[in-house]
């Protein structure tokens, strides 16, 4: 997996890419995570347009994003889940946890709502 | 500690979960060999790379010393994967149930339950030499 960021009106854009399985790059978005908290920047939407799949380390990695977030005051948003991965969120039964939007615009105006 | 083995259909990796692209790279590219659509590919995969990261971490407890193998087969309309450890298995009745209202907001215990929810048949055996989880999913 590979990881890259950006902000857009103050909402930090996180773009994991590839296969989100576990390994040595399991915790780089949690670390990123831990980044833009200590600079007080808790508005995050990731952006999974670009993960093939991701197995249950994956959801691991999203749920402990989330809940990371959220006892920080902040929030974690979706935008652009695959096919397959709202599959297993639907399975896991996560669905109804994360907000989740079509587009990153759509999920970055939802913080202003 | 030696590098991943290949021996025709199967690999064979130290316990040690950088090798989990291995494993994954060789099995995606026998499946697309057999032609099987990219979804069941996922599908597969996404169990693979749960049954490895088990027989790593808790069957092998990460001793590179220990091995893992897996071996990809084609039978029929199945393909049937087996994932080796030398470890001592575990009870699918003592993993807690990650549907669970206490267990939901966990960001472990999901592996089994999602390798049971997208294949057909898994079963594991357990020996004195070690544990073998076959796994099968139909591909037509």
């Amino acid at each position: 997996m590979k990881l890259t960021d950006r902000e857009e009106n103050g909402v930090i854009i996180l773009e994991p890419n590839g296969k989100i399985m576990g390994g040595p790059d399991a915790s780089l978005l949690h670390d990123k995570l831990y980044e833009f908290i200590d600079q007080d920047k808790k508005k995050v939407v990731v952006d999974l347009s670009g993960v093939d799949w991701m197995n249950s380390t994956g959801l691991g990695i999203l749920i402990s994003s989330y809940t990371t977030l959220r006892n920080n005051g902040g929030k974690l948003k979706l935008a652009n889940v695959t096919e397959k991965i709202r599959s297993l969120l639907v399975i896991t039964k996560l669905e109804p946890v994360f907000e989740s939007y079509d587009t990153i615009a759509d999920a970055v105006k939802s913080f202003d709502e | 500690m030696h590098e991943p083995i290949i021996k025709g259909n199967m690999i064979s990796i130290p316990s040690s979960l950088e090798y989990l692209t291995n494993i994954d790279d060789f099995i995606e590219g026998i499946l697309r060999g057999f032609e099987v659509e990219e979804s069941t590919i996922a599908d597969i995969a996404i169990s693979v790379s749960e049954l490895v990261n088990n027989s790593v971490s808790h069957g092998n407890k990460s001793d590179d010393g220990k091995t893992v193998s897996v071996s990809i087969a084609k039978k029929g309309n199945d393909i049937e994967i087996k994932i080796e450890d030398q470890g001592q298995g575990f009870d699918p009745r003592a993993i807690s149930n990650p549907l669970d209202e206490e267990n939901l907001l966990k960001d472990t215990g999901r592996g089994i339950f999602i390798v049971n929810a997208l294949m057909d048949k898994v079963d594991v055996q357990t020996t004195k030499d070690g544990t073998i989880t076959t796994i099968t999913k139909s591909i037509v």
